[in-house]
């Protein structure tokens, strides 16, 4: 039974069908799939085969992966009320644009995503400052900070992530928050996240919530004494 | 030959000594004025001046009319511009906040007589009578399927498209074709030789495969069919588009396709082959650390693969400003050098 509904699931998703994924949802839980069930053996699994069909199919689109974050965070949210145990928060990431880049698409997909497979993230909105992004972190204990730049200045420009990173070092944090950074500027050249200081770069709104776990974890070992 | 005659004779194939060679330097015009960007985009005059100055410097063959992509979105209302002085200015504050907003938008019925085109207006007089004889002029038009992404930002844009009413979010396109309409006709009467057709939603990579032969092509249709296609480039914002080449040739017949730089040259060329002109577009976000030797051979490869049986264009994309100044005289040193049939 359980296999139907992820292939039904995963074919509205890759569809962009956003009625027929909650339709497969709904159908799976009169059937008696429980909410666990949805979110961690349907929900997230589909946002792992979109990560690894990105790479595949030539038809991966941006409307995809809008669709697959907002059908993931939608079901996720609509699901937690119905777990009988809270999860377990895997971590938490504050996130927002570059100084100057107003672009919001991009954090958007990464944030349902995130949500989705169980990271607490808040949303520090466009335009923020390398200080607000840090002093958020610290203050929320964050183990990520992520910054997305649509464009060349706002990736590249000093009041952005090379401000973070320097702050960071400044602060004596660079063990404890993990700098990511996506948009176009990156795609285009894939050394870049290195020149502005950032810890690790993601092609895509889907594949950078699995480069962000990768650094939650990475962070989390370190803190293990 | 002049360089417009040179891009007349790229396009149709004929004789010419070398490949045309186009550049944007647009904010880059600013700091050659040495204004903020805010003082040098106020003025029409200041845009074209600086323009003129940027070719004269560099020596490449085109002149963009264009001030910055989202200044079309002021047609239709929008105000509130973020500057930068190190980059190019944003949209701050999108006209369309809420969907009941779509109805209240009105495409003007002369826009030459809106006070958002008077200062491109001036640009373009000035670049005419300097330089239009011999030089071709470029303006940037955004496809009606882009456009909403300029006037409510692309999260919301991609929500309406994806899950929001049709009926509104026709209007909406419609609107925007509606503009995109008079646009192109009020550049063409001002004289402009080039334009840039930008719709990122014409490609696949935005809208995968089904949706852009069921959305994307029909709203192009509507946009491109009253004025045809002359002097029309098929450009989708860097984002790669052959896997669409055959299909804009046959339903749009457009005749000039400006390939990104994802896309590989060698498979483009062979699509479209005699049947337009193929822009070899440089990556030039990799320009900014590339050294000059590296610029060189880029270039190099990219002429190697687009000039064999003529009808090629060697473009650049985005030209940041953080791209060092020797880099830009390698970049279009070895076009001119490459892209030579003697």
């Amino acid at each position: 039974m359980l296999d139907d509904i992820i292939q039904s699931y995963n074919e509205a998703v890759f569809e962009t069908d956003r009625m027929a994924a909650l339709n497969v949802v709904d159908r799976a839980l009169a059937q008696g799939v429980t909410a666990e069930e949805v979110v961690f053996k349907v929900v997230i699994p589909a946002i792992e085969t979109m990560m690894s069909l990105i790479a595949s199919d030539p038809d991966a689109n941006l409307a995809q992966h809008f669709m697959t974050s907002q059908i993931a965070v939608e079901v996720t949210e609509k699901m937690l009320p119905k777990f009988r145990n809270s999860p377990e928060v895997v971590g938490r990431v504050v996130i927002g644009t570059a100084h100057g880049d107003l672009h919001s698409l991009g954090k958007r997909i990464v944030m349902g995503c995130l949500k989705a497979m169980m990271v607490e993230v808040v949303d520090l909105g466009v335009n923020v400052s390398a200080e607000h992004f840090i002093d958020e972190a610290v203050r929320l204990d964050a183990q990520v900070i992520g910054i997305s730049a649509m464009m060349v200045h706002t990736a590249m420009g000093e009041e952005g992530c090379r401000k973070v990173r320097a702050r960071l070092q400044e602060r004596g944090l660079t063990d404890r928050i993990k700098l990511v950074v996506g948009g176009a500027p990156y795609r285009f050249d894939p050394n870049l996240y290195q020149a502005v200081g950032a810890d690790a770069w993601a092609e895509d709104g889907i594949n950078a919530a699995k480069v962000i776990i990768e650094l939650i974890r990475e962070v989390k070992r370190h803190d293990t004494p | 030959m002049t360089p417009l005659e040179i891009l007349v004779a790229a396009i149709h194939g004929n004789p010419a000594p070398r490949i045309p060679v186009f550049c944007n330097l647009l904010d880059q015009g600013a700091r050659e004025l040495g204004m903020t960007q805010q003082e040098y985009y106020a003025r029409g005059e200041h845009v074209a001046e600086g323009q003129l100055r940027m070719r004269a410097r560099y020596g490449y063959d085109n002149l963009w009319s264009l001030f910055y992509v989202g200044k079309e979105a002021e047609l239709l209302g929008s105000r509130d511009v973020l500057y930068a002085d190190n980059g190019s200015p944003n949209v701050a504050n999108f006209v369309i906040k809420e969907w009941d907003d779509i109805a209240k938008l009105e495409v003007p019925d002369d826009i030459t007589r809106h006070p958002a085109w008077v200062e491109t207006g001036n640009c373009l007089s000035i670049l005419q009578r300097e330089a239009g004889a011999t030089h071709p002029i470029c303006a940037y038009l955004t496809a009606s399927t882009s456009m909403p992404a300029l006037l409510m930002g692309m999260e919301s844009w991609l929500q309406l498209l994806m899950t929001g009413p049709v009926d509104l979010r026709d209007e909406l396109l419609r609107k925007c074709s509606d503009l995109f309409r008079k646009e192109v006709a009020a550049y063409r009467a001002a004289g402009v030789h080039v334009l840039v057709y930008s719709t990122p939603f014409g490609t696949p990579s935005f809208v995968g495969m089904k949706r852009f032969k069921s959305f994307s092509m029909p709203w192009m249709k509507r946009d491109l069919e009253p004025g045809g296609v002359e002097g029309i480039v098929y450009y989708a914002g860097m984002a790669p588009f052959n896997a669409v080449i055959r299909q804009v040739l046959e339903e749009l017949a457009i005749g000039a396709y400006y390939i990104s730089p994802m896309d590989s040259l060698a498979e483009a060329k062979a699509i479209i082959g005699n049947r337009g002109l193929t822009c070899g577009v440089i990556d030039d976000i990799r320009m900014i650390h590339w050294t000059p030797e590296e610029t060189r051979a880029e270039v190099r490869r990219l002429c190697e693969i687009g000039k064999v049986g003529g009808r090629f264009l060697f473009g650049t994309g985005v030209m940041p400003m953080a791209i060092p100044e020797a880099n830009i005289h390698a970049m279009l040193d070895a076009a001119f050098a490459q892209g030579g049939y003697a």
